[in-house]
């Protein structure tokens, strides 16, 4: 840190000589003095270094802090990103619940549709094969009829629902913008953090390692291109995988 | 037969439920993480375990080891539905003696298969 040049002067030479002189001779408080001036010498260089440094610091963390932009995203953008991100979340739960309504009220239906199909099979056919007398067939076409009735109702409200799950899935395009968004602000935050760790630290490694998790902590969906290391990737190799340990 | 839904997510309960129901499994219940779960499989009746693994309070992975360790539980079946991937995890589950391991997203017939698959080895 120190530059060596600067302590090699004629002055220092001199000193040094002086400090021999002093010892051959035996001056023990000859020496002493000699050596306390070479240690001032040495100590005000550190000195000197030490608060052009604490200096440099001082500046930077200035400059750092007086950023609006950062004192902005810290105390505005960040907790807004926060509630629009749960935001987010309420509104696919919204959008899952809405469809699963949908669902739950047509299951019965199409159940409905399909028992009330399958018992006028077995008359319909009789009728085909003319097996059927005249009271049978004005009771089928009696059943016929309700069921022509109640199939027109119940496919109207099958619409209605499906209907209802298309419109349920204009979540896509609100959250894709929220998140969009956040993604701007993250971007943002990574530059000003990029920043912050260059003015701190001269030697920014870039190849810093990633540090693993732990393969055992819960990691969350993984997301294709980000998570491919030891993962499976779908419902087949995890059956490969199981088979291969026995199962 | 009567089981038992595990996950934090509550319209993932609800597909489980929906997709179980159409298998003809009827008689279910929810908890949204092991901590719920536990004293519900203890003091109830149930005869199978669906569990997700990453929840918070008591993690599925955990749940199915508390069930492991339980003389009234040991022997359920455990099947997991789960967004977790990894080998090590799938292998961690499979020593923890998990009977069936189903990653999200799945679909119905995924469901069908491993239960049917489970139900086969049991009997």
């Amino acid at each position: 840190m120190l530059e060596a040049e600067g302590l090699i002067t004629e002055d220092n030479i001199a000193r040094v000589k002086d400090l021999l002189a002093t010892m051959e001779a035996g001056n023990e408080a000859g020496v002493k003095e000699v050596l306390d001036e070479l240690t001032h010498i040495r100590e005000s260089d550190i000195y000197q270094e030490m608060g052009k440094l604490t200096r440099e610091l001082h500046d930077a963390i200035k400059t750092f802090g007086m950023d609006d932009q950062i004192a902005n995203i810290t105390e505005h953008d960040i907790p807004d990103a926060r509630a629009r991100l749960k935001h987010v979340i309420d509104m696919t739960d919204k959008a899952a619940n809405r469809t699963m309504d949908a669902v739950e009220e047509s299951l019965p239906i199409c159940a409905g549709m399909e028992s009330r199909s399958s018992n006028l099979h077995e008359a319909w056919a009789r009728f085909r094969q003319r097996d059927m007398d005249v009271n049978e067939f004005r009771e089928l076409a009696q059943q016929l009829g309700t069921f022509l009735d109640e199939n027109t109702i119940d496919a109207g409200k099958v619409r209605n629902s499906l209907n209802d799950i298309l419109m349920a899935q204009d979540f896509q395009d609100l959250t894709s913008q929220i998140i969009k968004r956040v993604i701007a602000l993250v971007e943002q935050v990574e530059d000003k953090l990029i920043g912050l760790v260059s003015l701190t630290s001269e030697q920014f490694d870039k190849t810093i390692e990633h540090k693993e998790k732990n393969g055992l902590e819960a990691a969350g969906p993984a997301v294709p291109g980000l998570d491919d290391a030891g993962v499976v990737s779908g419902q087949d190799e995890v059956d490969d995988l199981l088979s291969s340990l026995g199962f | 037969m009567k089981i038992l839904v595990v996950d934090d997510f509550s319209t993932m309960r609800r597909i489980i439920k929906n997709l179980l129901r159409d298998l003809g499994f009827t008689n279910t219940a929810e908890a949204d993480d092991g901590t719920t779960a536990l004293p519900m499989l203890q003091n109830g009746d149930y005869d199978f375990l669906v569990t997700d693994w990453n929840m918070p309070g008591m993690q599925g992975i955990d749940l199915l080891k508390a069930v492991r360790a339980d003389a009234k539980l040991a022997n359920m079946p455990v099947l997991m539905v789960t967004a977790e991937q990894k080998r090590e995890q799938i292998v961690e589950a499979a020593q923890a003696g998990v009977n069936g391991y189903i990653v999200k997203p799945f679909t119905a017939l995924t469901l069908k298969e491993k239960l049917e698959k489970i139900f086969e080895r049991i009997e």
